[in-house]
């Protein structure tokens, strides 16, 4: 009964525990940036990928110009996106004049974006730095592509992003070691009755190898994730902690967890599902910062009731 | 079976019909009882397991096979409701542009649920279902719901709805996620939920549908004899037609669009024996149930452990279009569309007019070159800015302008080929089909490289323009006829593309960008691809154009005046595959420049080949350099995709002259 009071405080208030994980990020990214942020304006950057979007605003370059801000000020939450940047409109169709009206001195790229490659070098230098390349682990790529920004840009503040969280990331996986040792099972919610699911080649799956913490979901992904799922195959795994990432449909979640099927799961009624807050799934560094700090404080707190 | 309405026809029908009840019902059967068999189980401790595959059986295996059933009767009689009330036999929820509209009120109402949280799903979905078939009526009114009228404006509304639905996506896309998987028809279920909100709906259009039964049945007679026999006949039509949107937008809501399921049914029906009215809403209903379940057993069984091989609803709309195709020689009685020229400006000499349309395209090149929008308002470009933002605007105006005059080169191609005023690249499938072969290209080389992409698109577009040309050069096909096989082949080749889509990966990503059609990518490459591709295809054609007035006064007249038509038929339509797929290639497949440039260039007077052909090339470079410079500036500086303008300005025009008296 205690277990699924609190599984109810949970769901109707997610971001009980984002609030607090917030914080504890926050401060820690603020404990490696924080005095690079008071104005020392290195060369105007811009960048048509959110993962280096925040990587860049992290380490706190002289960002002059991103893709979808209106989006990743929901999806990424974290870094904070000063108002001065421009938007660029879609990842998809970016907006080339708006680019070259921010002046940028080098444009960062990746490749998703490769094909922008060509059009972007008559605006300023555009150097690549991928994160996610099929068969590649993205969490290595993240920390080889922010000392590499870090190096062009010479912000000392990449290397102790890198270390610090490396760090971070160490001392959750000694806090975690005496957990239940049970699998965890990333997923974002697509609607009622489907889910993405991240597998061990995602950004989410190695941040829980990381923390020492096992990957529920063992079939084929297809980089890195796989959807959609059916919510069926959630009684496939009753040893998973489900991890639920926003954002969702607010009313597909309310359908899901009012539903039979959902309450009637091993992991519904042992109290063993988190619901965090947003974290951008292709991110890099700040995500899976965000992502490691939501999952030990969910983790330890639950440990702890 | 063939169509032979007499009245011994029911007898007989009801015998041989007793095959194929027979042999549905067995692979029903045996697709189920393998699904039984070979269903994946949960491993761990025997206790917990077998409660878990209990609950699996119980509350996921059996609703879904449940919700199969009651989806597929319900699909099956809207179908049926519908084609016997619009006396339309390939009238069906995706032909009419009900799931299209249902399904963009859906994604709306997704995209922006917090200001939606108030409306329910089915509500948003009847909304959507509703607003597009009204609109496809109000248009197809004039032509007295004309058959051929009706599905033209349905595939109109729904290619506009899609484009709508596709620009939201990606308005909101992720990397390689969208929104658009989880509605594609899946029909996997946790609960009784949707079975239990679903067949009441079911039983209550049964019943009315029941009721209606002679008032449906006076309906398939003509208006005036329904009239004579007293039946109010617009207030029951009207009420037939918010029962059957009613039910496909339930379905809609509930799992997804399945497609042409209300076209499989009644036309099973039928093939089972079904003659009446009342045997075919008694029939329908059951075939279609038969349908959905079987393609869902077997979606379930080719998959690997959990995981479906397709969603269901796209499986079923691989049948869609090879079935209306085998439907079209059924569809009777149209009035033929014409276009006339108007008389406007036609009082100047051709050279004059040719000149106004060369002066309109140089000053739609001048615009899009030099009038942006910037962070501080509008800004005209001279000097360093001009040259400094020239890398980024020439490329795709010349894109846009090179893609359009193909578009309009290769539309004027297919209308004087086929004899058929309405027949265009996007119309007749051609777009279409080299999005199938672009999808091909992704399944068979992963990242293939541009021009491999160009080559296999124009693969799949020829593929589509052969079978057309071949459908309607074997059963001589009527010129509306004509239409709907390229609805058909259409519809075939975007459940080919669903297919990728549904996978949800970068290959998916690749094709909802190339879907919605935008020139921002457009580079050096692109530009020259467009120049030289526009100047060593269009030339030729200038050699040709005595065929282009010989060939659509019909096959005897042109063998007559010593033309050979099969090879001058041939390099015609290789010469439009080519320009399709290179312009859909380039701008995405739904820009109908290709449907409304040559109908312009004869609005304002061109006849002759020799003329028409130059001012269509002109008329499309314009159209789409103009709906170029839009997408960038309306939004600024989020962009629209071109092709979606593009179809917003043509998409009217051509029910316009659909809708116009003959």
């Amino acid at each position: 009964m205690g277990l699924l009071l609190r599984l109810e405080n949970h769901l109707n208030d997610p971001f009980s525990l984002t609030r607090r994980a917030m914080l504890a990020g926050a401060a820690a990214l603020l404990a490696t940036t924080g005095r690079v942020r008071a104005k020392q304006p290195g060369p105007r950057v811009a960048t048509l990928d959110w993962a280096l979007l925040e990587t860049l605003l992290a380490i706190g370059a002289n960002v002059v110009a991103g893709t979808e801000l209106l989006q990743f000020r929901q999806v990424a939450v974290t870094p904070e996106v000063p108002g001065t940047v421009a938007d660029l409109g879609l990842r998809g169709t970016p907006n080339f004049e708006v680019l070259r009206f921010a002046e940028p001195d080098l444009v960062f790229n990746s490749n998703f974006y490769a094909w922008a490659d060509p059009l972007m070098s008559r605006i300023a230098p555009v150097e690549s730095h991928s994160v996610y390349v099929p068969g590649e682990s993205p969490y290595q790529l993240a920390e080889k592509a922010t000392l590499a920004i870090g190096d062009r840009l010479q912000l000392a503040s990449a290397r102790s992003l890198v270390d610090e969280l490396s760090a971070r990331l160490d001392r959750y996986r000694k806090e975690l070691a005496g957990g239940d040792g049970r699998p965890i099972l990333p997923i974002n919610l697509g609607d009622a009755r489907h889910y993405r699911v991240f597998g061990s080649d995602s950004m989410f799956g190695e941040v829980l190898a990381r923390l020492g913490l096992r990957n529920a979901w063992s079939g084929t992904t297809s980089y890195s994730a796989m959807a959609p799922v059916g919510i069926e195959t959630l009684a496939t795994m009753p040893d998973a902690w489900i991890v639920l990432i926003p954002p969702h449909p607010e009313d597909a979640f309310r359908e899901l967890v009012e539903g039979a099927f959902w309450k009637t799961l091993p992991a519904v009624r042992e109290g063993r599902v988190l619901t965090i807050g947003s974290v951008n799934p292709y991110g890099a560094l700040p995500a899976a910062s965000r992502f490691a700090d939501f999952l030990a404080e969910g983790l330890s707190s639950a440990r702890n009731r | 079976m063939p169509e032979t309405v007499s009245l011994s026809a029911s007898s007989r029908g009801t015998r041989t019909g007793v095959i194929p009840i027979v042999i549905l019902t067995l692979a029903c059967a045996l697709s189920f009882a393998l699904l039984l068999i070979y269903r994946p189980s949960v491993l761990g401790d025997p206790a917990t397991a077998a409660a878990l595959n209990d609950l699996l059986f119980w509350n996921s295996l059996l609703p879904r096979a449940a919700i199969a059933l009651v989806s597929g009767a319900a699909l099956g009689l809207a179908g049926a409701l519908l084609q016997r009330v619009l006396r339309n036999p390939i009238a069906d929820a995706s032909t009419l542009g009900i799931a299209s509209g249902a399904q963009l009120a859906l994604t709306l109402g997704l995209s922006f649920s917090p200001l939606l949280i108030g409306a329910s799903r089915e509500l948003l979905a009847f909304g959507g279902g509703l607003a597009a078939l009204l609109i496809v009526l109000v248009l197809s009114w004039r032509r007295g719901l004309d058959p051929v009228t009706v599905a033209l404006s349905g595939m109109i509304i729904s290619l506009i709805a899609g484009s709508l639905s596709v620009t939201t996506i990606l308005a909101r896309g992720e990397y390689a996620m969208s929104i658009h998987i989880w509605g594609a028809g899946s029909l996997s279920q946790q609960n009784w939920n949707g079975v239990l909100s679903l067949a009441p709906r079911l039983a209550l259009g049964f019943a009315a549908a029941l009721f209606l039964r002679r008032p449906l049945t006076v309906l398939a007679l003509d208006d005036a004899s329904a009239k004579s026999l007293g039946v109010a006949l617009q207030t029951v039509r009207f009420a037939i037609l918010l029962l059957a949107v009613w039910l496909s937008a339930s379905v809609t809501a509930t799992v997804g669009i399945i497609g042409f399921l209300g076209l499989a049914a009644p036309t099973l029906a039928r093939l089972c024996g079904a003659r009446t009215t009342s045997q075919v809403m008694l029939a329908a209903p059951l075939a279609g149930a038969a349908i959905l379940f079987l393609a869902d057993c077997l979606t379930q069984l080719f998959g690997s452990g959990f995981s479906d091989f397709v969603p269901t609803g796209v499986a079923t709309a691989l049948l869609g279009g090879p079935l209306l195709l085998f439907l079209l020689p059924r569809v009777h009685g149209f009035s033929a569309v014409t276009a006339e020229a108007g008389a406007g400006i036609r009082r100047l000499g051709a050279p004059g007019r040719m000149l106004i349309l060369a002066v309109l395209l140089v000053v739609s090149l001048g615009v899009a070159l030099v009038l942006g929008r910037g962070d501080s308002g509008w800004n005209i470009a001279t000097g360093a800015l001009l040259s400094d933002l020239l890398p980024f605007r020439l490329p795709r105006i010349v894109v846009a302008m090179g893609a359009g005059a193909m578009l309009g080169a290769a539309g004027l191609i297919m209308q004087r080929v086929t004899g058929n005023p309405l027949a265009s690249p996007e119309v007749l499938g051609v777009s279409s089909g080299s999005g199938a072969g672009l999808t091909l290209a992704l399944l068979l080389f992963g990242f293939p490289s541009p021009l491999l992409m160009i080559a296999s698109m124009a693969f799949g577009a020829l593929a589509a323009f052969v079978i057309i040309m071949g459908v309607a050069a074997r059963s001589g096909l009527s010129a509306e006829r004509l239409l709907l096989a390229g609805i058909a082949v259409a519809a075939f080749s975007m459940a080919i593309v669903s297919i990728v889509l549904a996978q949800g990966d970068m290959r998916g990503y690749i094709l909802l960008t190339w879907l919605s059609g935008s020139t921002n990518r457009a580079g050096a490459f692109e530009a020259w691809t467009a120049l030289i591709s526009l100047a060593v295809l269009v030339t030729p054609l200038f050699l040709m154009t005595r065929w282009l007035s010989i060939l659509p006064l019909g096959s005897g007249l042109s063998r007559s005046v010593g033309l050979r038509i099969m090879p001058s038929r041939l390099v015609l339509a290789v010469l439009a595959a080519l320009m399709t797929a290179i312009a859909s290639f380039l701008v995405g497949p739904l820009s109908l420049t290709g449907l409304i440039a040559p109908h312009l260039a004869r609005l304002i007077g061109f006849h002759r080949p020799a003329h028409q052909l130059p001012a269509t090339l002109l008329i499309g470079a314009c159209v789409l350099v103009l709906a170029d410079w839009l997408s960038r500036v309306v939004i600024y500086p989020y962009q629209v995709p071109v092709g979606l303008f593009a179809a917003l300005i043509g998409g009217p025009y051509l029910l316009w002259l659909l809708t116009r008296r003959p």
